[in-house]
């Protein structure tokens, strides 16, 4: 390469190299406002990302949310208790399953039944909990490998993704908008050979997630696009309320599962991954790892599957067989009054945590003691997740933004709401 | 009663008790059902209504009192010395679920088609005090659907629960014993006394004490579900009475008006000719404006309105004559009086209205107009009747109206006409300009009663059509006649006439009421 080459490749490199050039050599560069999103194919779920950008090279960054805004709190408000579970179905669109569960516990705490869920339902919510958090770290990491080109992966895990997905239809009757949790409990029971298919599954998305670790884990492409890319420290993590595999990957070793278990969680034996650097090949690391571990809680759930019921008989909370609703009048009564209603949760306040796809998934509500709830708020963890994007992108080249945002899997539907 | 006890004694008698073990104090007389409504202990109830006499047939009040050796209806017992109650021991809550067992036992599968469902007080109780499975899988006593007892009113005697509410209002609220009770047992049932019919005036508050949906109203039946409805506090506009309503409204209609407590005006009731009096509001309306009988903008028809009444008072004012209705609200009323008096330069106001009809001792006045007091304390004592109106139109003294709210009764033979009106009829035929006026259901504003009481009405559905309230109407008219005065709101005018009618100084506007939806509310049901 002849000196003129050479310098046409500095340029391109921008800024950083620039600088080390004499200063009359410099070519002058002038900050330009670059515009990603709200429509753009790496800003998965709609999010527009202001960046000012000096060559390749990003010196600020506006992230700007509430292009999916739903008003779920609004529409909570004016929906019976039991008409909310849709709508949390569309928070977290890729676990539904945990929006369920999380928002089902926080009412039944206000309604003290929370002791009191049979065990069945409960092992039942943790079966249907972990698929859904393996289908969230499933669709982060191909739609992430997807965007750093490898395809191959993408299909992979998509693949995997449908199989759990398939199951999940088979017990709830839709396949990505679940609302199978019921307060009390859950709508049915598991369909007769939902284990033994779901062994089956597990052993086939092991395989497709080995091959994806082989296929990413080691690639010189892949680890170069990750390594070192958008460090949060520890402290950043704590400060700025990071949870789930983004506050993991960061040092930070909090898992609601762990430190305040809820459900039957404290029965199974499972370890928390916890990433050193805090880069994006740490968030993707900590997922991958999440996903076998979350196998292990369906294995040791499957082996413990309790029979009984699957909803509480509690007939002003749970609605009753439909034969009895047509031939007495006393379940015809509890039908109207749940229905009409709607279950009547007692004046108070509580905050509910569980540990969402992304993170503590909080839900704080409060009644004042009629079929509504009075407020019924949401703590996304994503949105923490977002907000932190204006602090680690800048530095960075326009072509992390990508595999950063990717691994931060900011979910519209979530951090919306 | 205490009312018969002198009233001296009454005062100074209390007693010292214990209720779910806190110590109370209450005024002798009380029943303990009362005391525990005072001190917030639920005590459910079929039978018992605060308006009416306490049989105590339905046992759903059953409480504990120490050194008792079974429960007590606590609706018929009265409190007494050191008596300790207990509501919600085991013992109690059982009894309770028992009670509702047995009501329930006969009780059909009716609440998809049944009107009173998500206002039901078997529901609710039901569902507070029992919410378990039935046990009982027997077949159910069977008994007619569908008995016309009445005018207005259908039985239904499977879903009786047999508590008597409606018999006590017909014998004790209309003083005439329309309905009694037949048979024993599981057979019993409700039924019109041998040779009358459920024909009283008041006979429609047997569907509102009704706990369940046995009685229902032929008007209502059917038209639309509880939980649909959004009630607004209001005041009935079928006679001087001024009962206390609520209107229930679905979809921007009015479904039926019921009585709201007032114990100084119509305590829990009303009368069935006021039920009914919300049909016009939904009844052959004015819709727009209209100029020499073809429909036209509101700006074009007050312009012609304007010069019509300028001509004529530039002409003389003398031979102007404003007509205003008892009918409407005293906010109307003041704003048209303000018109004639500052804009029409005429002291020419006559009073219209509905005619006088029959009236009785319990609530119903032979005058049918709701503000009639309204009208003469606003106007003073230079208001003139209609019996004026038409002497002066014999006289050939009055040739020019402005014809407000009421019909006056012919309007031919008059050189001007303007008509604000909120129905179709002659006057609006026969005048040049007519103006769509929003009727009381659809207005915030207030009546004067009888008793010189002033009280609130709440808008509960859009006015029909593009009609207006009156005081709205009235300031355009004087604006378009060149009046340098406006009102933002109702209320504006209301404290308005109360600073210049000095009969009215010191009325309440209240707060404005929302209306609530009957689901949720918690209130009904």
């Amino acid at each position: 390469m002849d000196d003129s080459s050479q310098t046409a490749r500095r340029v391109v490199m921008g800024f950083g190299d620039a600088a080390n050039l004499p200063d009359d050599d410099e070519l002058p560069t002038e900050s330009m406002p670059l515009n990603m999103g709200p429509s753009h194919p790496a800003m998965h779920g709609t999010v527009r990302m202001v960046l000012e950008v000096e060559g390749e090279k990003i010196r600020s960054a506006d992230v700007q949310i509430g292009f999916l805004h739903r008003c779920f709190e609004k529409e909570a408000e004016n929906a019976t208790w039991t008409q909310i579970f849709p709508y949390t179905d569309r928070l977290n669109y890729v676990s539904p399953m945990l929006c369920n569960v999380g928002y089902a516990l926080a009412v039944e705490k206000l309604l003290d039944i929370d002791r009191k869920i049979p065990a069945r339902a409960q092992f039942i919510r943790v079966i249907v909990g972990e698929i859904s958090r393996i289908t969230d770290h499933l669709t982060c990491l191909a739609a992430s490998a997807m965007e750093l080109a490898a395809f191959t992966v993408f299909f992979y895990l998509m693949k995997a993704r449908e199989w759990l997905w398939e199951l999940l239809e088979e017990v709830s009757g839709a396949r990505l908008t679940h609302s199978y949790v019921r307060i009390g409990g859950v709508v049915a029971d598991l369909t007769d050979d939902f284990c033994p298919k779901l062994r089956d599954v597990l052993r086939r998305c092991r395989a497709a997630i080995a091959d994806a670790d082989k296929l990413l884990t080691g690639n010189r492409i892949f680890r170069d696009r990750m390594d070192g890319i958008a460090i949060i420290t520890r402290d950043d993590a704590i400060g700025w309320g990071l949870t789930g595999p983004v506050g993991r990957s960061a040092g930070l070793d909090y898992d609601v599962r762990k430190d305040h278990p809820y459900l039957v969680y404290d029965r199974f034996d499972f370890d928390v991954p916890v990433g050193s650097k805090g880069d994006n090949f740490d968030r993707y690391a900590v997922r991958l790892e999440e996903m076998r571990q979350s196998m292990r809680i369906l294995e040791q759930a499957m082996d413990l599957l309790p029979a009984g019921p699957v909803l509480i008989n509690d007939a002003r909370v749970a609605l009753p067989p439909k034969r009895e609703v047509y031939n007495t009048i006393e379940s015809m009564i509890a039908h109207f009054k749940l229905i009409m209603d709607g279950i009547v949760v007692p004046p108070g306040e509580i905050y509910s945590f569980t540990e969402g796809g992304n993170g503590e998934l909080g839900f704080y509500i409060v009644s004042d003691g009629t079929g509504q709830p009075w407020k019924c708020r949401v703590r996304p963890p994503c949105f923490a997740h977002t907000a932190v994007l204006n602090k680690v992108l800048p530095g960075l080249f326009i072509a992390d933004v990508v595999p950063t945002f990717g691994m931060i899997n900011m979910i519209g539907g979530e951090c919306d709401r | 009663m205490a009312g018969e006890m002198p009233a001296k004694a009454a005062a100074r008698a209390s007693v010292k008790m214990v209720i779910d073990g806190q110590p109370h104090e209450f005024p002798a007389g009380l029943t303990i059902l009362e005391a525990c409504q005072r001190v917030g202990s639920k005590v459910p109830f079929f039978c018992w209504h605060p308006g009416l006499s306490a049989p105590a047939v339905c046992r759903q009040c059953l409480v504990e009192i120490k050194g008792f050796p079974k429960p007590i209806p606590s609706c018929y017992t009265p409190v007494a010395d050191k008596m300790e109650v207990i509501t919600n021991s085991p013992k109690v809550l059982d009894v309770r679920r028992q009670m509702l067992e047995f009501t329930l036992l006969n009780h059909p599968i009716d609440c998809p088609i049944c009107d009173k469902a998500g206002e039901c007080l078997l529901q609710k109780h039901y569902f507070d005090w029992d919410a378990r499975l039935a046990r009982n899988d027997g077949s159910k006593v069977r008994k007619a659907k569908v008995v016309d007892v009445g005018r207005h009113i259908v039985l239904d005697q499977e879903r009786c629960i047999l508590c008597s509410r409606c018999i006590r209002v017909c014998n004790e609220v209309a003083r005439q014993p329309d309905l009694v009770m037949a048979f024993r047992g599981d057979r019993q049932l409700l039924t019109t006394a041998p040779g009358r019919r459920l024909d009283n005036p008041y006979s429609l508050n047997t569907v509102d004490v009704c706990p369940v949906g046995a009685l229902t109203a032929k008007d209502f039946r059917f038209s639309m579900r509880a939980w649909e409805i959004w009630a607004t506090p209001s005041v009935c506009p079928g006679c001087a009475t001024g009962c206390n309503i609520e209107i229930h409204a679905a979809r921007n209609v009015i479904r039926r008006l019921i009585p709201r407590l007032n114990p100084a005006v119509n305590k829990y009731w009303m009368c069935d000719e006021g039920r009914l009096s919300y049909k016009p509001v939904h009844e052959n309306r004015l819709a727009a404006p209209i100029v020499a009988g073809a429909p036209t903008s509101w700006d074009a028809a007050l312009a012609e309105a304007a010069r019509l009444l300028a001509q004529a008072r530039d002409k003389s004012p003398s031979t102007l004559g404003v007509v205003v209705s008892a009918q409407m609200t005293n906010e109307e009323i003041f704003a048209f009086s303000r018109l004639a008096t500052e804009q029409l330069r005429t002291s020419k106001i006559y009073l219209a209205g509905a005619s006088e009809g029959w009236c009785d001792d319990v609530l119903v006045s032979a005058d049918k107009n709701p503000n009639t007091t309204g009208a003469k304390l606003i106007v003073g004592p230079s208001l003139r009747t209609a019996a004026d109106l038409k002497q002066d139109r014999e006289a050939g003294v009055v040739t020019a109206l402005l014809v407000v709210g009421g019909a006056a009764d012919s309007c031919d033979s008059l050189q001007t006409l303007v008509v604000v009106a909120s129905h179709q009829g002659p006057p609006v035929a026969a005048a040049q300009v007519a103006l769509p006026l929003a009727m009381w259901a659809e207005v915030d504003g207030s009546f004067t009663n009888r008793q010189a009481k002033v009280q609130r009405l709440h808008a509960a559905i859009a006015p029909a059509g593009q009609s207006r309230p009156g005081w709205e109407i009235a300031a355009r008219l004087g604006r378009a006649l060149g009046a340098a005065w406006a009102y933002a709101d109702a209320k504006q005018v209301f404290s308005e006439t109360c600073d210049k009618i000095t009969l009215l100084s010191g009325a309440d506007w209240g707060t404005a009421e929302m209306p609530v939806q009957l689901r949720f509310a918690n209130s009904r049901g």
